[in-house]
């Protein structure tokens, strides 16, 4: 079991509840979606999982530890090296070089002095380059960041969850800031690694079309619910419009034409 | 698309292409460490030497509780009105000497950009000597007293506000005054008409500021016997009178928060938008101009100055025969010798006490819960440096290392603001990223934080550095080495060839410190 959520809730100390009733749990190397409208919950979810937020209701417990307000602090760090997260705009200091951004993913299992003389000698060049050539940007392994473009720099971004072996890997909207071919080929890259490790995968997605050709398992959640829980290929066109009746959210819905004929060949190819 | 894999796409060796470079400056670092620390005097033993800790513990507990006598309150009001009216006439000074010298030096609407050499080179030697040894000079010329510190401040600030005034006209956009001069209006109407209205609000704000400078300035050439509240410190200093000295530290802290308070609002001021009437000034303006003009009076008539006095033909050969005393310099090799141990000296104290500053510094700079650091850090720096001097050298002894020290208490206190702000600035997702990979609060600090704040740090601390370089020179007129150590002797026993000498190493220092400055900022910027 990866992780197990029982009937949790979020509710902010301003009263407001982005989470309620979620129960939901995985299977070590499960890959699933989150889709739903704008304001939905997914983030919400995604840093309750991330232990970002501790559930304010209910039970959760993430690989195997129990997470509650009580958790010790050295519990809660030692859980938070086992899970990655993948960000919409990698949160990189752009003067950074990639080496070290990269080797800043096990940062939570190095010793302090490892951490320290990696600032002066990189002490794992060929773990990051290792990482790096997952995500075929071993040649920029002494460039830094600034140097990057968007792109380069999301890889940079699964390269170092790579590298920091995560068992679960949380993403949040990692492509909606990628040109539709690019998000493929990135949606794809995270969906290959994490099975080829054996990592758990919650994504949230923006768009449906991604979401239902490149993951096994979709969750949709409409204001802080589960709305369904179901394998992709059972998702119905029904159940969409219901997730997303009333908002703007949808991108590229599957009973329309994709917008560009290319890009429908690759999406296809996803599977 | 770029994931498709290329077996030409080159890997790079195993090894960092970066860590040459690095163990090369390091080593650089370290081999330049072991000579800056000897020229600086570094030494830790008379830091935890029991007998100098408890000298200095016992100064120290002296100051609790200031003194609050009347008859000293009444000298200390004195010597507070005494600093106000330096600073304010030494302004007025500089105003006169600054407004036509920047005509004459800046570019701003001529009809080619020429810019006066004379007047530029006048410039750079009137601000390149520091006050403290304008200060100096004249009070061997017109005795102990404020007259020395007015004219003192009249010419290096002189100096200062005439390029910087020339500067700012020079940045304004300068097509309303050529539109002006090209339909038959001369310079100064086309500068009046066509440039001041867009650097009026700089050129005030600058004034204005630079008037609170003068006020700390003032207090600092106290010590030197030009009046005022430093010549009090100075006086309960080497008398080792705890209490007063509290109490004349608590009273010059008030004065330039009470400074500061006022040059904020009056450039707030300024920003305020204009009524519509003809004319320009409302009942506020006029109130501030008759309240400078009065505090100008007031000023001149407290200091007992008598301005004229100062233009006779008398005093004009006065003057003409001790500046002539001064030249030739001295350029023996001996003493040229002497005197560049002098400057690298300086330069030690310079850099020791901006490292351990810049260490302090961001050390003060971490702690989240800021209030109690803060307030430390504002205790550091609101002590000039001349001051922390008089208490260090009572720690470790007269000498450079005594310099070091203090710049390092006073800049500490400035850096370590300025470090807290930038750190508070940087984008915080990159450590909260790693925090929510597990990493430690220092991990996520040094891998998250302080890349993003590093060139902003550097900023800070080699402009402060520049700052100390002025200020290491001048520490040595209260004994704590480097050039001004070598002035002060040379003109206590007369020696004024020598005297010129070291003079002449400081305007040089400065002028290098100006073009070293003004090309690291260009190639940092690059």
């Amino acid at each position: 079991m990866s992780f197990a959520l029982d009937e949790v809730g979020l509710t902010h100390s301003n009263g407001f509840a982005s989470l309620s009733g979620i129960t939901l749990s995985a299977a070590q190397g499960e890959s699933i979606a989150l889709i739903g409208p704008s304001g939905a919950g997914k983030t919400s979810l995604l840093n309750t999982l991330g232990t970002g937020h501790l559930p304010t209701a209910g039970r959760m417990t993430v690989l195997g530890q129990p997470v509650t307000a009580s958790i010790s602090a050295s519990a809660l760090k030692a859980l938070r090296s086992r899970i990655g997260t993948v960000y919409q705009a990698t949160p990189v200091p752009l003067r950074q070089r990639v080496v070290t951004a990269v080797l800043a993913g096990r940062l939570g299992r190095w010793p302090l002095w490892k951490a320290l003389a990696s600032l002066a000698y990189p002490q794992d060049i060929p773990g990051a380059r290792e990482a790096l050539a997952r995500v075929q940007l071993q040649d920029k392994l002494f460039a830094r960041c600034d140097q990057l473009s968007g792109g380069q720099l999301q890889r940079v971004g699964i390269a170092r969850v790579l590298y920091q072996q995560a068992e679960l890997i949380l993403a949040d909207e990692p492509v909606s800031a990628l040109d539709p071919a690019l998000s493929l080929s990135t949606v794809q890259l995270l969906v290959q690694e994490a099975a080829a490790r054996q990592a758990t995968l919650v994504a949230s997605l923006h768009a449906v079309d991604l979401a239902l050709s490149c993951f096994a398992r979709i969750v949709g959640i409409r204001a802080g619910r589960i709305l369904f829980d179901l394998p992709a290929a059972q998702v119905s066109e029904v159940q969409l419009q219901a997730l997303y009746a009333g908002t703007q959210d949808r991108t590229l819905p599957p009973g329309r034409p994709p917008a560009a004929e290319p890009l429908a060949a690759t999406v296809m190819a996803c599977r | 698309m770029p994931l498709n894999a290329d077996p030409s796409v080159r890997a790079p060796a195993l090894r960092d292409p970066a860590a040459r470079g690095r163990v090369g400056w390091l080593l650089l670092a370290l081999v330049l460490l072991g000579p800056l620390l000897q020229g600086s005097g570094f030494r830790l033993a008379p830091l935890l030497d029991p007998d100098n800790l408890r000298v200095i513990g016992n100064f120290l507990a002296n100051f609790l509780p200031p003194e609050t006598g009347s008859e000293f309150l009444g000298y200390l009001g004195r010597a507070t009105l005494e600093t106000l009216a330096i600073a304010t006439s030494g302004m007025a000074l500089a105003f006169v000497v600054a407004v036509p010298l920047s005509y004459l030096a800046s570019g701003a609407a001529r009809e080619r950009i020429t810019l006066n050499p004379v007047s530029r080179g006048l410039l750079t030697i009137l601000r390149g000597i520091p006050e403290l040894v304008w200060a100096l000079v004249f009070v061997r010329v017109f005795g102990l007293g404020p007259t020395a510190g007015v004219l003192a401040l009249g010419l290096t600030y002189g100096g200062m506000l005439a390029k910087v005034y020339a500067e700012i006209l020079e940045s304004a956009d300068p097509t309303p005054a050529r539109a002006l001069a090209a339909c038959g209006a001369g310079r100064v109407q086309a500068l009046l008409y066509g440039l001041l209205p867009q650097a009026a609000r700089e050129l005030t704000s600058y004034t204005v500021y630079r008037w609170e400078c003068a006020i700390r300035a003032s207090v600092v050439m106290g010590f030197v016997g030009a009046g005022g509240l430093g010549q009090l410190m100075d006086q309960a200093m080497k008398m080792l009178n705890g209490g007063e000295a509290a109490s004349i530290l608590l009273c010059f802290m008030a004065l330039v928060a009470a400074a500061d308070l006022l040059s904020t609002g009056l450039r707030r001021a300024l920003d305020a938008a204009p009524q519509a009437r003809a004319l320009p000034f409302g009942w506020r303006s006029g109130l501030l101009i008759l309240a400078l003009a009065a505090g100008l009076w007031g000023s001149l008539r407290l200091l007992d100055m008598d301005l004229p006095a100062l233009f006779t033909e008398d005093a004009v050969h006065t003057m003409g025969e001790f500046v002539q005393g001064f030249f030739p310099p001295d350029l023996g090799h001996e003493w040229l010798a002497k005197v560049l141990k002098g400057v690298w000296e300086t330069l030690a104290i310079s850099i020791v006490g901006t490292l351990l500053a810049a260490a302090a510094g961001l050390l003060l700079a971490l702690p989240r819960w800021r209030a109690p650091w803060n307030l430390l850090l504002n205790l550091l720096r609101s002590v000039p440096e001349l001051v922390w001097a008089t208490i260090t050298a009572l720690a470790v002894g007269l000498g450079p290392f005594a310099g070091a020290l203090a710049l390092a208490l006073h800049t500490a206190g400035v850096l370590g603001r300025l470090y807290a702000e930038a750190l508070q600035n940087t984008p915080p997702a990159p450590a909260r990223a790693l925090r929510r990979a597990g990493s430690g609060g220092l991990q996520a600090f040094c891998y998250g934080t302080l890349p993003g704040a590093a060139p902003q740090l550097l900023a800070y601390t080699l402009y402060r550095w520049e700052m100390n370089i002025r200020m290491a020179a001048i520490l040595g007129f209260v004994g704590a080495g480097g050039l001004g150590q070598l002035l002060y002797f040379e003109l206590s026993l007369f020696h004024y060839a020598q005297a010129g000498t070291v003079i002449l190493a400081m305007l040089l220092l400065s002028m290098a410190v100006d073009y070293g400055s003004a090309w690291l900022r260009r190639a940092m910027r690059a």
